[in-house]
């Protein structure tokens, strides 16, 4: 595409006031030979819209560089369609808020964004989408329990075609096999029946396509184009599908390891499970029942995890026993009751039913005569106390997730023996747990990358029901503890995302949180040297390696982070709109003072997803910082190429900072381990810039939370600081 | 409570379903123990337990820790737990019913257990409250002893009559007063309605 460049400069919301338009003009029109250079008092008014509409038809104008706001506000307004293209310049909330009025430092800053972003034009093309070829939009469901059907129903009665794969001969799972369920709809007091038998007919009925007593044998390719195979009694059948809701559930903690609570020594102390089975089988005789609650769970030698659904399931299953015979004592021994939300009116429902309930440790369980007797410690009382003659004893064992059976997936070996080889800080691998559930084939390992105690979840807060494979979504307890009515969300949710996943990728589009980006890395193969590191390094196990480990990309796996373009030493990778030597060129825009101009440079490469959010807060908050910085965007910090801090420093600049997201246990990082990679590659150069006499301090990473905008004036002016007792840059006057 | 002998506590469903069934007792199963009521409460700090604890007694089935406490007498019926109680317990008419059975059930030590019951008698048989009534029947249930208690305050009484603010005389009876025993004998039959619940 030929570029025809045109630049418009908004000179409203106090532009116009802090700087010299004019001035300012010159640049596009002097230094960048832009033709048409225009300036507007409200530019994303209607007339001023009018203005660029009219270039486009009149002049043929297909690249606009509109010279106001932040890039984050009015990006309907300024969408002219998808073959234009255009590159918004930050002078409000970057230049004219934060920075004074009228001052020299104030102009500068505003010329250099100015420049970067005509620099940056060069290497911007218009993305072309990346099409599949015999593209499939159904919807696989593995695990055909309560959490599973619904995900199937919710799929199906959306309109996309569904596949379920069940591992037992039936449909059900878990919740299939109990006596009634816990409520699921208001007034969540009364005891439903269960809902399973519906759920399959109603499933059947909805077109869903079932194989039951059937495992995956494998899955190959990428969103939009999975190729699974699926083992029905011995035989083969391979399914295409555009996406995967991961529902197989989770089995209760084994009561085998719940010897001091009895089990086992006691053919009366039993779990919920066998508890649910004698509800069924109408043997509910027992007059006094007790029940155990966190029996695993919570606990440092089990389950360090509350399995959330037991409190309820133990009410509930206190109900059966009143419901049986209302004079019958039953005990609940909890340490807290975790009745979430709508469940209060459960537990409230069972105390006015008169269900006991204790709060309190179990110390001992004993029996005599038959009957036991089971000690505590009476957390509200602060005693001892001894409850006897109890027919039956039930254990709330907790659930582990069906992701956390197997062998774990040994990490990398080549990065271990780097990393104890040095004391280098090291990246963080999530595990892998081969549990023999999707049998992916994937670079990264069969199964999903779990977070904590194997429940393969990303995260929750700012990705809900995504794990960190794209395409397959994780619902129910094999995501996360939760009751009935979690569950149930939780299957809508990840079948409705899901079918967002279908759909975008059909259009060429990325997911969440760079909804419909249609760019993709472009790999220059010819350059490759096999290194691993993108095929290692890649969030979202997007890129598969052959034999000789040459990368394989699948762009529909890929989430468009650039962590594989910040990790490339050979930088063969890019995206059309995003690339190592498009930031090369920003960088190599911004005019950098001589030594005896006294005008230090900072150069700052900020995450999109926080950094610049609070950068522009802090704008919206008139709060005033450094003038010396000028920012960069960059998509994710693990997108940052170490030659960008090269051609900082060798242009001069006196420092680099990088802002980018917490990382760590509850990282905040929107693609997973950007921030903790750029640190970790920064800790490998700061040996280089030392062997160059460039004290190692000028450069250095930070995390900033959206909510921190007002500590961004702070950091910059201590950073400023520090690198003014450094000295100036030794560099820059070799320029 | 303390813990007597270091014997473990053994729970006792028959004094709580006793309790359970009176008139507002059934709310008490309602109870989780969170405490609310107990900083409401004005007078927390000279109860023997707060009403939180005492609703926890009554669940292990401690019959003589519950009816011997001052809880229940301390209670100013301000209404501010029962005004706060997340589980909706109406905590000062379960008082009220803990005073009742207590004095029933012959657990009368407390000084206020004299005056409910001089108070009640004055009030039944009378319509009306009349205070020399009252004191004398309250020093009556009391025992002679107190009286030296009441020659103490013979100062207060004599200014009191001074003032009028307390009349040598008893009133005359409230008009109908066959029908105030009818409504006091529906009320009646009606709270025994409420228990059965």
């Amino acid at each position: 595409m030929e570029k025809k460049i045109a630049v418009y400069i908004c000179t409203g919301c106090g532009i116009g006031d802090a700087l010299d338009i004019d001035a300012l003009s010159k640049v596009a029109t002097g230094e960048y030979k832009v033709s048409i250079c225009k300036t507007d008092g409200f530019l994303c008014g209607k007339d001023g819209v009018e203005l660029i509409k009219k270039d486009i038809e009149g002049e043929g104008v297909n690249t606009i560089v509109i010279a106001g706001c932040s890039s984050r506000v009015n990006y309907d307004v300024f969408d002219f369609g998808p073959d234009k293209i255009v590159e918004r310049t930050n002078l409000r909330e970057q230049v004219a808020w934060c920075h004074p009025a009228g001052d020299e430092d104030t102009q500068m800053l505003a010329e250099d964004y100015l420049r970067m972003s005509l620099a940056k034009l060069k290497n911007v093309n218009l993305p072309e989408p990346y099409q599949v070829d015999d593209f499939s939009k159904a919807i696989l469901v593995v695990g055909g329990g309560f959490t599973g059907l619904n995900a199937a129903l919710e799929s199906a009665r959306a309109g996309y075609q569904t596949i379920l794969v069940e591992k037992e001969a039936a449909l059900g799972g878990y919740v299939g096999k109990m006596y009634k369920q816990v409520p699921l709809k208001a007034p969540f007091t009364e005891l439903e029946e269960n809902s399973i038998p519906a759920l399959i007919k109603a499933v059947e009925e909805a077109g869903v396509k079932v194989y039951t007593s059937a495992t995956i044998e494998k899955t190959a390719g990428a969103p939009g184009m999975f190729d699974v195979t699926i083992n029905q009694n011995g035989s083969t059948v391979q399914e295409r599908v555009g996406a995967i809701v991961l529902a197989t559930g989770a089995r209760p903690y084994d009561p085998g390891k719940l010897g001091h609570l009895g089990f086992g020594q006691y053919e009366n102390v039993i779990t919920q499970a066998m508890f649910e089975e004698m509800a069924a089988a109408g043997k509910l005789e027992a007059g006094k029942v007790a029940f155990i609650q966190c029996a695993g769970s919570r606990d440092k030698e089990h389950l360090p995890y509350c399995s959330a659904a037991c409190c309820i399931e133990s009410i509930k299953q206190a109900l059966y026993v009143k419901e049986n015979n209302p004079e019958a004592n039953v005990y609940i021994y909890y340490k807290d009751i975790r009745s979430n939300g709508q469940y209060e009116h459960f537990y409230k429902k069972a105390q006015q039913e008169g269900v006991i309930f204790i709060k309190g440790d179990v110390t001992a369980i004993t029996e005599n005569d038959g009957t036991l007797t089971i000690e505590a410690d009476d957390h509200t009382m602060g005693t001892k106390s001894e409850a006897d003659e109890f027919d039956l004893v039930v254990l709330a064992n907790g659930m582990v997730p069906a992701a956390a059976f197997g062998e774990m997936l040994d990490a990398a070996p080549a990065q271990d023996e780097a990393a104890a080889a040095a004391d280098e800080p090291k990246v963080s691998v999530a595990p892998i747990i081969k549990s023999n559930m999707l049998n992916l084939e994937y670079r990264q390992g069969p199964e999903l990358p779990s977070l904590k105690y194997g429940f393969p979840d990303s995260h929750y807060i700012c990705f809900p029901y995504e794990t960190r494979r794209t395409g397959i979504y994780a619902a129910g307890v094999v995501r996360a503890p939760m009751d009935m009515l979690s569950a149930l969300e939780d299957a809508t949710g990840a079948a409705l995302k899901a079918i967002q996943c279908v759909e975008a990728t059909a259009r060429g589009q990325a997911l969440h949180p760079r909804s419909g980006d249609m760019s993709y890395p472009e790999f220059n193969m010819t350059r490759c040297t096999q290194c691993k590191r993108c095929t290692e390094e890649c969030p979202f196990g997007a890129i598969n390696e052959d034999e000789k480990a040459n990368p394989l990309p699948n762009p529909t796996r890929c989430r468009r982070c650039g962590t594989c373009m910040g990790a490339c030493p050979e930088r063969i990778i890019s995206f059309k709109n995003y690339s190592v030597p498009m930031i090369g060129n920003m960088v190599k825009a911004i005019e950098v003072p001589e030594e005896i101009e006294e005008k230090p440079r900072i150069l700052v490469f900020a995450c999109e997803n926080d950094a610049i959010p609070a950068l522009d807060m802090a704008g919206i908050n008139r709060l005033e910082y450094n003038p010396w910085v000028r920012i960069i965007p960059v998509r994710c910090l693990g997108s940052l190429n170490l030659i960008w801090i090269n051609d900082a420093m060798a242009r001069g600049f006196d420092g680099v900072l990088l802002m980018g997201c917490k990382h760590g246990d509850d990282y905040q990082c929107h693609f997973m381990k950007g921030s903790e990679l750029a640190e970790y590659r920064l800790s490998k150069i700061s040996e280089t810039l030392n062997r160059l006499g460039l004290e190692s301090e000028r450069v250095r990473a930070t995390t900033v939370n959206i909510m921190d905008y007002d500590k961004i004036p702070a950091m910059l002016d201590e950073f400023a600081k520090e690198l003014e007792e450094l000295g100036p840059n030794p560099m820059k006057d070799f320029q | 409570m303390e813990q007597k002998n270091n014997q473990p506590v053994k729970y006792d469903l028959n004094f709580a379903r006793e309790i359970y069934s009176l008139e507002n007792g059934s709310y008490i199963k309602q109870c989780m123990q969170c405490g609310m009521c107990a900083i409401s409460c004005a007078t927390r700090e000279i109860m023997d337990y707060s009403p939180r604890r005492l609703f926890n007694l009554i669940k292990l089935g401690k019959k003589d820790e519950v009816l011997e406490a001052n809880t229940m007498w301390q209670c100013t019926s301000c209404c501010t737990c029962k005004a706060r109680c997340p589980r909706g317990i109406p905590i000062i008419d379960v008082m009220h019913d803990l005073k009742k059975y207590a004095i029933q059930n012959g657990y009368s030590d407390d000084p206020r257990a004299a005056f409910y019951k001089a108070f009640w008698a004055e009030v039944a048989s009378r319509g009306k409250v009349f205070e020399g009534g009252v004191t004398a029947r309250y020093y009556l249930i009391r025992g002679l002893d107190e009286l030296k208690k009441a020659f103490a305050m013979k100062d207060v009484g004599l200014n009191m009559l001074r003032h009028k603010r307390m009349p040598l005389l008893p009133p005359k009876k409230v008009k109908g007063l066959g029908n105030l025993k009818k409504i006091i004998r529906k009320a009646q039959e009606l709270e025994r309605k409420e228990a059965g619940r």
